[in-house]
C-alpha cells in the first residue's frame, strides 16, 4: 500500500513540476545531499543457563546503504524532495539481497509568500498530549559510545524531534498585526497512517486518517495562547467493517513569559480532553448509527520554568493530572510495543526449547527492527520493568503529581549536571480502590575533564542512574514494590586527532512484583497478570570511534552484553558482539 | 498575584481531589483469592427437546475469577459439546447450549454426562441430562444421502482397485447413510469425483466471507490412511448446462475457461469422522491466469460442487510407496451450505 501512495504522490509531483524541471536543471535548481552506512555486526552466544546447541555459535551480518536525497527547485518558492535508497545486504551477489527503494518523497512550498504546503512526507508534532512521539525506554541519558546503536534506530524509524511521520498534506501560514495581538499563525494537516487493506478476498480494513490544526497566537511580549486539536479516526465506508473508531483531542494553553536581566521565566497553564468511541453503522440495515465504548477524559499541567539566558541553569517544575480516561492515539502510541511476542533481530529463539528471547536492555538499545511506526487508537503493551512511571509519556492517562527538572553547567561546560524527578499517582486504581504511587529520578553528571585542564585532546567520563519506585499498600492481593534501576559509566579518550577511545558500561536491575494489565481490543483491562521481578541486564562495551567531522565517523567496538533472571521461565543468557559502522551524513 | 496562585492552588486541590474510590478491571481478590464454590452446578431443564428450540441454562458461582469449562458427552454417540469461559460466575443468561456439539457425530436421542472442571484446580461438578429431541441445523442441505444420491448428481471413479464410490449404511455420521469415495489408484492423483448441481441457491443473502461450506469426512481402515490423501472441493459459478456433453467423465462446469473456485483439504489424515467448515472467500480462484474469467464471486450465483477424491500414486510418485497397500477412503456425509456461521457454531 504504501508503494501505491509513493506511486501516487510520484505522479502527482512529477505532473504538477515537470514543466518547472526541465528549466529547473538548465538553471542548475537541482542539488543533492543524503547518508551512507556501512554496518557490519557479529554476534556470538556466550554462556548460558540451559544448553543451546540449537542456535548457530556465531553469525555475522551487515550491509551498505546510501540515501541519495535529490533537491529540486524550479523556483525558489518550491522544493521537490526524493530519497532513493540502495541497500546491499553482505552476502549477496549478482542483484540478490540488493534492494533500492524510494524512501522518501515530498514537495513543499509557499504560495504567494503566504501559504506554505507540504504533500508527501511529513514529520508531524503537535502538544505532549495531542501528537507526540514519545522517546524510548532507557533512552534519557547520553547515550555516549552507544549513540551510534541509537542514531541508527532513529534515522530507521523516522523518528526526528519526536515527530511522527505520516504522508499526506500540510500547510501553514501567519498574520502580524499591529495592535491587539502581535501574531497569529495557523497549522493544519491531514494524512492517512493506514490504508485500506485487503484482509481476505473479501473484506478489507478502513482507512485510518489524521488530521489536526493548530492555532498560535502571541497576543503581546508576555502572552502565548496556543490551541491545538488532532483527530484519529477510521473512514468506514472505504472498508467492509461497519466498526470504526474516532478519537478526537482538543487543548488549549496559555503561556506567561518574563523576560529578567540574565533569565527568563515561563508558565504555562494547559488543559484539554479527549473522547474515543468506536462507530457501528447500520446503514445496510436501514437503523440509525450508534457508539459504543465511550470513553472521555482530560488533562491539566502546570508548568514553571526559570531559564538562564547562558544556558548554565534551568529549572522546572509543574504539576500534572491525566485523567484514567483521557485517550490521545497521537501522544499515547508508543515506539516500543511489549504486548507482542518479541522479536528480536539478534538471537530471536534461543535455549534448546527454541523459545522467544525475550526483549533486553541491548535490545532496546541495539535493535531498529523491534521499535513501531505505527499509531495505535488503543493503549499498546509495555513492561513495567523498563517503564513504569510514564510508560506513555506525559500523557500517560491516570496519573496526577508533580515533577521538576533542572540542569547546571559550568560556564566553560566543564562540568554538566542534570536531574529529573517526579512524583506522582494513580487517579483511579486498578484491580482495587488502592491507588499505586511511583517516584522517578533521573540524574547524570558529565565531567569534561580536558575543560578543566586545558588539554586540548578531548578526555570526558559521564555517570548517570536511572530510577524508578513503584508502591501500592492493601492487603495481600493489592500490594506491591517494582523498583528499577539504570547506571551507565562512559569514558571517552581522545588519543591522537580525532580518534577517540571508548568504554561502556550499563547495567539495569529490577526487583519487586507488578501487576501487568492486559486489554481487549478496545482498551478495557479484562485481566491482570501478576509478575515477579528480579532480574540483571548488562552491557558492557570498549571500541575507537574516528570522527571526520560531526556526522562522519567510523566505530568499531566491541560488546558484552546479557541477562540473568530469577525468573523460572527465563533462562540467563550472554552474548558479545563485533560492531563496525561507518556513518556519513552530508 | 497571589490571589492567582491561591486560585490555581484550589484548582489544582480541586484535582487531587478528583481521585476516585473505584476502580478499573476486575477485582484483584476475584483473580487471586483462593478458590472455592459458592454456588453448585445447576441447569435448567433435564429433558431438553432441542427440536422445539429448547435450550439449556447453566448456573453456578465461585469465589474467584477462573477458566471454567462446562463438557456435555452424549453416552450413545460419543458426542461432545463443550462450553468454557473465564468468570466467576457461570450465567444462566451467557451460558446455554442448544443442542449442536463441538466434536461430531452429532448428538441422539440419548442420556448425556455434563461435568463442569476448573483449570488449576481439582474440583469437578457433575450433572445429568436426557435429549428428548435433537438440534436441527439451519442450512441448505446439499447432500445427506438419505435418499441416495441427491438428483441429477453424477459421480465418476477411475478403474482402479477395490473402488467404493457409492452409498452405505455402515458407519454414518447423521442419519442413516453416506458417500464412500475410495479405493486404490497407482497411476493417478484423482480416484474420482461427486458432481452436483445446485438450484436452490437465490435466497442466499450473504457475502463469501459469511457464507460457510460444511462436510463431514470419515478417514482410516484399520487404524491407518493413506500417505497424502485429500478432498478437493470445486465450486462453480458457470451457467453452462450441468451435464450435456455425454463424451465428458462428469458434469461440465468446473471446466478451466468457466469460474470455478477451489478449496483442499489437504492431507485427510485422521481416523474416523470430522466436520470440517470453510467460509466461501478462502476458496481460491481455480484459473486465475486466464483473464478472459471474470471471478466475482458470489453464493447466491453457486450452480454446481465437485468433491474430489485424490491421493499420491503410489507408481507415479516415489514419495508414497505404501500406498500399494493401502486403499484410500475420503468418504462424505452431511454436505451442507450455512450463512453467517459454521454448522458447529449455531
Amino acid at each position: 500500500m504504501n508503494r501505491n501512495l509513493y506511486t501516487f504522490f510520484s505522479f502527482f509531483i512529477l505532473g504538477v513540476f515537470l514543466p518547472e524541471l526541465t528549466n529547473a536543471q538548465e538553471k542548475d535548481k537541482v542539488w543533492f545531499d543524503g547518508a551512507a552506512r556501512s554496518f557490519f555486526a557479529r554476534d556470538a552466544v556466550g554462556e548460558t543457563e540451559f544448553p543451546d546447541t540449537t542456535s548457530s555459535i556465531n553469525s555475522s551480518s551487515g550491509y551498505n546503504l546510501l540515501d541519495l536525497n535529490t533537491h529540486i527547485n524550479p523556483n525558489e518558492n518550491i522544493e521537490v524532495f526524493a530519497q532513493l535508497r540502495v541497500r546491499n545486504t553482505f552476502g549477496g551477489f549478482f542483484g540478490s539481497g540488493t534492494s533500492v527503494d524510494v524512501r522518501q518523497l515530498t514537495a513543499k512550498g509557499t504560495i504567494n509568500d503566504k501559504v506554505r504546503f507540504s504533500i508527501g512526507d511529513l514529520y508531524l508534532k503537535q502538544t505532549r498530549f495531542t501528537l507526540f512521539n514519545n522517546d524510548e525506554e532507557l533512552s534519557s541519558q547520553n547515550q555516549g559510545m552507544f549513540q551510534s546503536y541509537r542514531d541508527i534506530i532513529h534515522y530507521e524509524n523516522f523518528y526526528t524531534e519526536n515527530r511522527w511521520r505520516q504522508q499526506g498534506l500540510q500547510t501553514n501560514f501567519s498574520f502580524n498585526f499591529d495592535r491587539f495581538i502581535r501574531t497569529l499563525e495557523f497549522d493544519f494537516f491531514i494524512t492517512r497512517p493506514r490504508g485500506s487493506e485487503l484482509i481476505t478476498s473479501s473484506t478489507n480494513s478502513s482507512d485510518m486518517l489524521l488530521s489536526g490544526g493548530s492555532m498560535v497566537t502571541q497576543l503581546n511580549k508576555r502572552f502565548n495562547v496556543q490551541t491545538h486539536y488532532v483527530n484519529l479516526f477510521e473512514v468506514g465506508s472505504s472498508g467492509t467493517s461497519n466498526i470504526s473508531v474516532r478519537n478526537p483531542v482538543y487543548q488549549i494553553s496559555l503561556s506567561h513569559m518574563l523576560s529578567l536581566d540574565r533569565s527568563k521565566v515561563t508558565q504555562t497553564i494547559q488543559t484539554g480532553f479527549s473522547q474515543r468511541h468506536w462507530l457501528y453503522s447500520e446503514l445496510p440495515n436501514n437503523l440509525e448509527d450508534s457508539i459504543y465504548h465511550v470513553t472521555k477524559g482530560m488533562f491539566f499541567e502546570f508548568e514553571n520554568k526559570y531559564f538562564e539566558n547562558d544556558s548554565t541553569f534551568s529549572f522546572t517544575v509543574g504539576y500534572r493530572y491525566v485523567d484514567p480516561a483521557f485517550r490521545s492515539a497521537g501522544a499515547q502510541t508508543r515506539r516500543l510495543d511489549f504486548g507482542q511476542e518479541p522479536l528480536n533481530s539478534t538471537y530471536p529463539l534461543y535455549t534448546n526449547a527454541s523459545l522467544p528471547r525475550p526483549t533486553s536492555l541491548f535490545d532496546i538499545i541495539s535493535d531498529e527492527n523491534i521499535y513501531n511506526q505505527d499509531l495505535s487508537t488503543t493503549l499498546m503493551g509495555f513492561n513495567p520493568m523498563y517503564s513504569n512511571v510514564l510508560p506513555y509519556g506525559d500523557a500517560t492517562p491516570n496519573r496526577h503529581g508533580a515533577y521538576l527538572s533542572s540542569n547546571l553547567q559550568t560556564s566553560s561546560k566543564s562540568l554538566i549536571t542534570n536531574v529529573k524527578s517526579g512524583y506522582f499517582s494513580e487517579v483511579i486504581g486498578q484491580g482495587t480502590s488502592e491507588r499505586r504511587t511511583f517516584f522517578s529520578l533521573q540524574s547524570g553528571l558529565k565531567c569534561n575533564v580536558h575543560q578543566m585542564a586545558g588539554w586540548r585532546k578531548i578526555l570526558s567520563f559521564s555517570l548517570s542512574s536511572d530510577y524508578e519506585n513503584t508502591q501500592r499498600s492493601g492487603d495481600e492481593y493489592a500490594s506491591l514494590q517494582l523498583r528499577s534501576q539504570q547506571n551507565n559509566v562512559l569514558v571517552n579518550a581522545e588519543v591522537t586527532d580525532d580518534l577517540f577511545v571508548q568504554f561502556g558500561w550499563k547495567q539495569f536491575k529490577t526487583e519487586g512484583r507488578e501487576y501487568v494489565s492486559e486489554r481487549n481490543e478496545f482498551g478495557e483491562i479484562v485481566n491482570f497478570n501478576l509478575r515477579d521481578f528480579d532480574q540483571k541486564d548488562h552491557l558492557v562495551s570498549t571500541g575507537i570511534l574516528y570522527q571526520l567531522r560531526q556526522n562522519v565517523y567510523a566505530n568499531l567496538q566491541y560488546n558484552w552484553w546479557g541477562v540473568a533472571t530469577d525468573d523460572p521461565t527465563i533462562s540467563d543468557f550472554n552474548y558479545t558482539r563485533l560492531m563496525f559502522v561507518l556513518s556519513i551524513k552530508l | 498575584m497571589n490571589r492567582h496562585i491561591l486560585l490555581l492552588l484550589l484548582f489544582v486541590a480541586c484535582l487531587y481531589a478528583c481521585t476516585k474510590d473505584d476502580f478499573e478491571g476486575p477485582a484483584l481478590d476475584s483473580l487471586f483469592g483462593d478458590f472455592s464454590i459458592v454456588d453448585s452446578l445447576v441447569i435448567s431443564t433435564n429433558a431438553p427437546d432441542f427440536t422445539n428450540d429448547e435450550e439449556v441454562t447453566f448456573y453456578s458461582k465461585f469465589t474467584t475469577v477462573v477458566d471454567w469449562k462446562i463438557s456435555i458427552k452424549g453416552l450413545s454417540s460419543n458426542s461432545i459439546k463443550e462450553l468454557s469461559g473465564f468468570s466467576n460466575t457461570i450465567d444462566p443468561d451467557v451460558v446455554s447450549w442448544n443442542g449442536s456439539t463441538s466434536q461430531v457425530p452429532f448428538f441422539q436421542l440419548e442420556d448425556c454426562a455434563i461435568e463442569l472442571t476448573f483449570e488449576n484446580y481439582p474440583d469437578t461438578l457433575r450433572e445429568s441430562l436426557t435429549v428428548l429431541g435433537t438440534k436441527i441445523y439451519d442450512g441448505i442441505v446439499v447432500a445427506d444421502f438419505e435418499d441416495g444420491l441427491p438428483e441429477d448428481a453424477v459421480f465418476w471413479k477411475q478403474a482402479g482397485g477395490n473402488m467404493t464410490f457409492d452409498t452405505s449404511n455402515d458407519d454414518p455420521l447423521e442419519g442413516e447413510t453416506y458417500f464412500k469415495m475410495g479405493g486404490k489408484v497407482g497411476w493417478d492423483w484423482v480416484l474420482g469425483s461427486l458432481d452436483i448441481p445446485l438450484t436452490n441457491m437465490s435466497d442466499v443473502t450473504t457475502n463469501p466471507s459469511n457464507f460457510y461450506v460444511n462436510l463431514g469426512i470419515l478417514s482410516g481402515i484399520n487404524g491407518a490412511f493413506a500417505d497424502n490423501q485429500f478432498i478437493n472441493i470445486l465450486i462453480s459459478e458457470s451457467n453452462t448446462p450441468f451435464d450435456d456433453n455425454s463424451s465428458n467423465n462428469a458434469s461440465d462446469v468446473f471446466e478451466n475457461d468457466m469460474e470455478v473456485y477451489q478449496y483442499k483439504i489437504q492431507p485427510v489424515d485422521w481416523l474416523g469422522w470430522q466436520l470440517k467448515t470453510f467460509s466461501y472467500d478462502m476458496f481460491e480462484e481455480k484459473n486465475a491466469s486466464n483473464a478472459s474469467v471474470v471471478y466475482d464471486r458470489n453464493p447466491r450465483d453457486i450452480t454446481a460442487i465437485r468433491i474430489q477424491c485424490q491421493a499420491c500414486p503410489y507408481n507415479a510418485s516415489s514419495a508414497c510407496p505404501g500406498n500399494e497397500f493401502i486403499d484410500v477412503r475420503t468418504d462424505v456425509d452431511f454436505v451442507v451450505f450455512t450463512e453467517n456461521a459454521g454448522l458447529l457454531d449455531q
